[in-house]
């Protein structure tokens, strides 16, 4: 029993600090590593991975939402649409054959390959928010790191709205976060700062997550043996990732970030396609 | 709206935190009684998920809950993992009393939609 939680948990933590670290979340990690390496059904490994994505937001999301960091009546406003595309998505991933989620998730490794290869500019802050975000006081303001708030306003809450749908999709079928996605919504469609967005994308991870994860419970595809170390693990091991990013320049990193994400797009699709 | 925002920004990070910590104590629990109480059934488990596929952990909520009124050690590893997943989904459901109590129609739909799709996914996991 050793030998197999101490493996589970090795894999675990590392998926957990390389997720921490490339800001691709764990559960982009987990779900290739259990069913290649450990070969777990890829049902299970996404029901263990969504369980271990919500135990990684709730610790990181705590301090960015003392801090203020966090815009939680955004956040409360988009969750109706990821919550909806996690449980569309962890239903029809209870249908899907195995074969038929591997494909979708060495897509889903190319398409977040490609993003991580690109460059993101800053955006600028908006001054005013459109209307709709004014009705519903979706405006902020986040600390600047003298001391002073500096107020932002919000826009086109239906268009970032259509985009966490797919969020919560690709979550909900795919055991990750989709964090990278969430952020795209928040940061380009409706003009939130970067670091807002990434503090408000981290928070939503948790409930967007802890839906899917929902379903796949009550379905019955949660292995506790494999939920409890890989929950364990990966939290720890991002734990000190986000640490580790503190202190280090990752940017460097980046594209051998990259090259792992193409290599287990070819090794999933593969599996796939061979049917191994 | 500020005197929500305050409220949210004290609890949350509570309600967060408590969830991850406690959780955690139950698997390590788990996990440990699983070894001296129930010595080589987390490796049959394991096994059995290998050769035998998805099919192998199906399990209904009413042996789930027979076994945890039974202490098997297997049983408080799911308590955790429903500790896990269900707290920062109860944080939906305390910011929809805060909002109704603060009389914000519109985040109290919002809220209470998103507690309405939670009960859909657990009654769609249950028929799929």
């Amino acid at each position: 029993m050793l030998t197999i939680v101490g493996e589970l948990l090795l894999l675990a933590v590392g998926a957990g600090f390389i997720g921490a670290i490339s800001g691709l979340g764990g559960g982009v990690f987990i779900v290739p590593g259990l069913t290649v390496l450990g070969h777990i059904p890829i049902h299970v490994a996404i029901g263990a991975s969504l369980i271990s994505v919500v135990a990684t937001s709730a610790g990181a999301s705590a301090a960015f939402v003392r801090d203020g960091w966090t815009n939680l009546r955004v956040a409360m406003a988009l969750e109706v649409a990821t919550v909806s595309g996690a449980v569309i998505g962890a239903s029809l991933a209870g249908v899907l054959q195995a074969r038929m989620l591997e494909l979708l998730f060495a897509a889903m490794m190319l398409v977040s390959a490609y993003f991580a290869a690109s460059k993101h500019g800053e955006q600028l802050v908006l001054a005013t928010s459109d209307p709709l975000a004014q009705r519903l006081q979706l405006s902020g303001v986040f600390p600047n790191g003298e001391g002073r708030l500096i107020p932002y306003g919000v826009r086109n809450l239906p268009g970032g709205a259509a985009i966490m749908v797919v969020a919560g999709l690709m979550s909900g079928m795919l055991g990750i976060g989709a964090g990278a996605l969430k952020v795209v919504a928040m940061d380009s469609v409706m003009g939130l700062p970067l670091k807002v967005s990434s503090a408000t994308s981290n928070f939503m991870i948790g409930v967007t997550a802890g839906a899917g994860a929902l379903v796949f419970l009550s379905r019955g595809d949660v292995s506790v043996v494999i939920a409890a170390p890989v929950a364990l693990g990966v939290t720890a091991g991002a734990l000190v990732g986000s640490r580790v990013l503190m202190h280090a320049n990752v940017q460097a990193l980046r594209m051998v970030f990259v090259a792992i994400m193409l290599l287990i797009a070819v090794e999933m699709g593969w599996r796939a396609i061979s049917g191994i | 709206m500020q005197d929500e925002d305050r409220v949210l920004r004290v609890w949350t990070p509570i309600i967060l935190r408590a969830s991850v910590l406690t959780s955690a104590v139950l698997l390590i629990l788990g996990l440990v009684a699983m070894a001296l109480v129930t010595p080589g059934s987390y490796v049959a488990r394991v096994h059995e998920l290998q050769t035998r596929g998805r099919a192998a952990v199906r399990q209904t909520w009413g042996t789930l809950a027979a076994e945890a009124l039974k202490g098997q050690p297997h049983a408080i590893l799911m308590v955790g993992l429903l500790v896990l997943t269900l707290v920062p989904l109860g944080r939906v459901g305390f910011t929809f009393f805060l909002f109704l109590k603060e009389r914000d129609l519109a985040f109290t739909l919002l809220t209470a939609t998103v507690l309405f799709l939670l009960v859909v996914g657990v009654m769609l996991g249950r028929v799929g």
